[in-house]
């Protein structure tokens, strides 16, 4: 579009009037969702713990986890404010108490313990206020019952901490069931919350060996429900954050199980358009798995070039960020397998329009182990390199991405001169033959396009009579036909066996 | 590469298998899209014994080609024989019913569904069934939720033990470990009830539906919102006297469930529930639950039922509908938009949707009621804070006009509408526009020349596109309501006058006016006074504008006689077309290409 070069006056500021269009910042949006939570149990103040004899404390301890049991309504800000302030003043003791004391959790005290968690933390999450929420741009609301849940959330750690905890009791309680109602609050909005249950589920992954299985397996169904139904799910960063470490502590050689889990879940994560807020953790959990085993390499890279992003830019920096990690502990093995296809993705990107992008992939030409991968396999790297960069080190609209080219191209030449004079003579060769090719192809579809008419109109004579005419393409059981599908069979069941 | 140009009658599938193997996923694509006319090329024989098996081998690929194969192949039948062959189908569908990406699996099943029609009976039962049962006990939970969309279309066709071991898998599937596959049993539970003998319904798929509807998973509450849709269709099929023992009970729960997801979605089916279950049940057991969710503690399940208001009442049973409305709903609506300003956090989504629908009640409550009820409701909600509130009651203002016109509103209704217009929110702005004419037509034009007339010319100078070209559209509505002498004396010299403006944008906007006021206006104004500013804007500094020229011309070229084209078009044009600017030099050689040929 033509720029407006008139005068000023003719220079209209679309923007002018955004800040009267933008409202005032709000206040921090908080929600909690309890459905007709259950009123008029008024909490009457007990003894301190500390100020109650030694044989009383046990007794004590457990009615005030029984009293930090009841919910209050935070959206309504003034009512029941007494009882808030002693179950605050509660909680904060049981925190101290567990911490301090010795001995204190005995085998009954764990299922008053685990109700009076689940009772607090296990509840539906709010809407979000903001329908089109954009973790990126908008705030998030925050739960407003934050109050007494960030003390519960603090005694639970210290419970699941103590030197006294005992897995084997808690295990009747901390089951499944529990775990499950766990999982799903990773979705709260409040990254608080997420944070203190990112904690809470590495600690019970660690303790619980026998909840391991499920809890992968539950995390699974989250991550599929993200990709394939949803695309909404606010804890992902954490749920790979503690993944990141599971990982790290897989047995070799790894389980199939776990190789379905990196291709089937991990991989298609990436297409997900929100990736930015989780990337860094996904792209940490690919590299551990190829650190443990060399050969996912293939599937891994093959995986990324099929869910490359078309037409986000954004992702694509992302994504080619993620293939340097990658490049960075490859094996030189690998890197054969993978070379090709992956060099061509690249040379896509090198001339891509938006600068960022092309300025990521031509960074690899930094880096020093990449760089003698490169110089390793220069004879097939060359020369799909080559055009993409010849062309755009004469087209490239920016100049940093134009000197950038000419360095590489001069590592091309230091590297291999005979093979990189012969691209240059050729390219002009190169690009007329594609040209033709392309003019060739264009043919095809023309006569294609003829045939169809012609066999639309054939195929209603063929109704009524049988295909006789030589010019109907109907040359049934010509024996020459199946030998010349032979070569494209042998590669069956790729579909089945993805 | 197979192909060989001397045998014509290869050449197609030649090109294909080319074509599927280019580096260009939209090359592939293309190729695949063309896959009926290689197969009409190829004809049936070969299509069934080398095209589909080849389809069925090699495909591999993005899924996006994945995805225009699943489609092709549903309109396949014809093309593989007819009925008879149909099956052969099968086997690449089957394979595509299992990837990953959901939008191929689902286009799958769809072409799946799409062909078991055409299927024998026996075929039916020897392979359509068999791959159904596949699916249905595969590895990877994808084969196992598209096996849940494939029951109901082959069951009613099938022999009883047929039919006894489909119930078999489609109860396994709704108890599946995987909670994709229970959602997608869940979701696919109306359409089995709907071909299930009443029995096995009752027998088998009640107690299935009762306990996907109460879901273990006490906070997996998206397998218990699905339920909620199933009950629409199994409450349609089931007697009066089922009803109340059967379905009722799992769906006053659902009405209070403690997931505000489950609830809204039982706001969100409502009517289809309430049709479901008939004049007596609503009666007796939803309009008490319906007060109840406009009464919710979450705000998007009280908006959800808000909007329900209208058509609930609208079904009530006649002999109740009044008092119901009068007595129970219209309280529960007053309370829920009122209920805004006593709490802090006020939620707009609530009252834009009771204003969205009260103006409906109008017609169902006649003349006196509304003028007694709903006119005071409706004053205070026209000078409500919220715009889209006030929106929501000017865009159903017609409801209201057939049952007592709006006279009695016009003295609330202009403030709102000029505060509406200057509205900071251009989306605001841009939606009172589009009542423009509707709201012309209503007061009349002299209510309009007075009071609206401005504000229509000042949004042709608005800084929003958006609302320039609304406004612009606008005016020609006008014209066509109001006449062209009234566009001549009202209108025109303002649209005219735009063109001086300092502004390029304001010029531009002349010429967007001239676009679509040319033909109302007619050929009379349109030489007289429009073609002129046109042409004298052929020679304005900004391309934008010299472009925009070119373009109009060719828009309105077709109004005139050859002799003003040859005359002053084609001059201006030709002149136009040597332009130093690319742009300009395009428009204006597909404007002379265009004017060319229309003579």
């Amino acid at each position: 579009m033509s720029a407006a070069t008139g005068p000023v006056t003719d220079k209209i500021d679309p923007f002018s009037k955004k800040q009267s269009v933008k409202k005032p910042k709000q206040k921090r949006s908080q929600a909690s969702s309890r459905y007709k939570a259950k009123g008029g149990t008024e909490l009457v103040p007990l003894p301190q713990l500390k100020d109650a004899p030694p044989a009383e404390q046990h007794e004590l301890f457990i009615k005030k986890l029984q009293q930090c049991s009841v919910v209050f309504d935070f959206m309504d800000s003034v009512s029941d404010l007494k009882g808030k302030e002693i179950k605050r003043a509660s909680l904060n003791e049981l925190v101290d108490y567990i911490t301090a004391g010795r001995g204190v959790l005995t085998e009954q005290v764990y299922p008053e313990v685990v109700k009076m968690i689940a009772s607090n933390i296990f509840r539906t999450l709010p809407p979000s206020e903001n329908t089109e929420f954009d973790p990126e741009e908008d705030d998030p609301t925050l739960e407003a019952s934050w109050p007494h849940l960030q003390i519960v959330y603090e005694f639970f750690l210290r419970f699941l901490e103590s030197p006294d905890f005992q897995p084997s009791i808690a295990k009747k309680y901390i089951d499944q069931k529990f775990v499950l109602q766990l999982l799903e609050l990773f979705d709260s909005e409040d990254p608080r919350e997420r944070d203190f249950l990112k904690t809470v589920l590495h600690r019970i992954y660690g303790k619980f060996l026998g909840l391991r299985a499920f809890i992968r397996k539950q995390i699974n169904h989250i991550f599929l429900k993200f990709i394939y139904e949803t695309e909404h799910f606010n804890g992902v960063g954490e749920l790979l954050e503690i993944l990141g470490s599971i990982i790290n502590g897989f047995a070799l050689p790894l389980k199939a199980e776990h190789k379905q889990f990196l291709i089937k879940v991990l991989i298609p994560l990436h297409k997900a358009k929100s990736l930015s807020l989780y990337h860094a953790q996904l792209a940490y959990c690919v590299v551990q798995f190829l650190e443990k085993d060399a050969t996912l390499t293939e599937p891994v890279v093959r995986g990324l070039l099929k869910f490359w992003p078309k037409t986000c830019s954004q992702k694509e920096v992302m994504f080619l960020g993620e293939i340097e990690e990658i490049l960075d502990v490859i094996e030189p093995s690998q890197f054969v397998r993978i070379q090709e296809p992956l060099f061509k993705q690249i040379s896509k990107c090198v001339s891509s329009p938006h600068f960022q992008v092309a300025e990521r992939a031509l960074y690899f030409w930094n880096n020093e182990y990449v760089m003698s991968l490169i110089e390793e396999n220069s004879n097939v790297i060359m020369p799909i390199m080559f055009p993409n960069l010849y062309r755009i080190s004469k087209e490239h609209w920016n100049q940093t991405i134009v000197a950038l080219v000419y360095n590489v191209l001069k590592t091309f030449m230091e590297m291999n001169s005979k093979l990189f004079d012969e691209l240059t003579a050729n390219y002009k060769a190169e690009r007329q033959k594609e040209r033709k090719k392309e003019k060739e192809r264009e043919e095809l579809w023309k006569k294609l396009d003829g045939l169809e008419i012609n066999a639309t109109v054939n195929n209603k004579e063929v109704k009524s009579v049988p295909p006789t005419s030589t010019n109907t393409p109907v040359a049934g059981g010509s024996p020459a036909v199946g030998t010349r599908y032979a070569p494209y069979s042998p590669t069956a069941h790729r579909l089945m066996a993805k | 590469m197979a192909a060989s140009d001397s045998d014509d009658s290869l050449y197609p599938i030649a090109v294909l298998i080319d074509e599927l193997r280019n580096e260009d996923v939209q090359l592939r694509l293309n190729s695949i899209k063309k896959l009926s006319t290689i197969a009409l090329a190829l004809g049936v024989e070969r299509t069934r014994s080398e095209l589909i098996p080849f389809l069925t081998d090699t495909i591999y690929d993005e899924d996006e080609v994945l995805l225009a194969l699943a489609e092709q192949l549903g309109n396949f039948t014809p093309l593989v024989g007819g009925q008879e062959h149909v099956h052969c189908l099968l086997p690449p569908l089957e394979s595509l019913a299992t990837v990953e990406e959901t939008v191929v699996r689902d286009k799958a099943v769809e072409s799946l569904r799409k062909i078991a029609a055409d299927h024998s009976t026996a075929d039916l039962e020897a392979h359509f069934v068999p791959l159904v049962k596949r699916l249905a006990s595969g590895d990877w939970f994808t084969s196992r939720t598209s096996a849940c969309g494939l029951f109901s279309v082959p069951y009613p066709r099938v022999s009883s033990q047929v039919k006894a071991e489909l119930r078999t898998h489609f109860r396994n599937l709704c108890g599946d470990d995987t909670p994709m596959v229970r959602r997608a049993a869940a979701g696919k539970m109306g359409e089995f009830a709907k071909v299930l003998e009443l029995e096995y319904l009752k027998s088998d798929l009640i107690p299935l539906w009762t306990n996907l509807a109460s879901d273990e998973q006490v906070q997996n509450d998206s397998v218990r919102l699905l339920a909620v849709e199933a009950c629409v269709s199994i409450a349609s099929i089931l007697p009066r006297e089922d009803l109340e023992s059967l379905v009722m009970p799992t769906l006053k729960n659902a009405a209070e469930d403690k997931s505000w997801r489950v609830r809204y979605m039982v706001a969100d089916k409502f009517t289809e529930l309430q049709v479901a279950v008939g004049p007596e049940i609503t009666k007796s057991d939803l309009a008490p639950a319906f007060q109840g969710l406009l009464k919710d503690c979450e705000a998007e399940v009280r908006a959800a039922a808000a909007n329900k208001v209208k058509e609930f009442c609208e079904n009530l049973p006649a002999d109740v509908r009044e008092t119901t409305i009068m007595t129970n709903i219209l309280p529960c609506v007053k309370w829920s938009f009122f209920l805004q300003e006593l709490v802090t956090d006020a939620n707009q989504h609530v009252k834009s949707a009771l204003a969205s629908v009260i103006m409906g009640l109008s017609p169902i409550l006649g003349k006196d009621n509304t003028v007694e009820h709903l006119l005071p409701l409706f004053l205070i909600m026209l000078k409500d804070e919220c715009p889209e509130v006030r929106l929501n009651i000017i865009s159903n203002l017609d409801c209201v006009n057939r049952v007592i016109g709006i006279t009695q509103l016009s003295q609330s209704l202009l403030p709102a509408i000029v505060e509406l217009a200057e509205d900071t929110k251009w989306r605001v702005r841009l939606a009172i526009i589009e009542y423009m004419p509707l709201l012309a037509g209503q007061l009349g034009q002299d209510f309009f020349d007075e009071k609206l007339n401005n504000l229509c010319m000042a949004w042709l100078v608005d800084h929003v596109y958006a609302i320039r070209e609304a406004a612009t559209n606008n005016l020609k509505k006008l014209v066509e309501k109001f006449g062209s002498e009234w566009a001549t004396s009202k209108i025109v010299p303002k649209v005219v006058a735009m063109a001086q403006d300092p502004n390029y944008l304001h010029r531009m906007t002349t010429l967007f006016c001239v676009n679509v006021l040319a033909e109302v206006c007619g050929v009379e104004v349109t030489v007289s006074v429009f073609l002129p500013v046109v042409l004298k804007l052929a020679s304005d500094a900004v391309p934008n504008v010299r472009f925009n020229v070119a373009k109009t011309l060719q828009k309105i070229g077709g109004l005139f006689d050859a002799e003003t084209v040859n005359s002053q078009l084609k001059p201006c044009l030709d002149k136009l077309k040597t332009d130093q600017d690319f742009d300009v030099k395009y428009y204006a050689s597909e404007a002379i290409l265009v004017l060319t040929e229309a003579a």
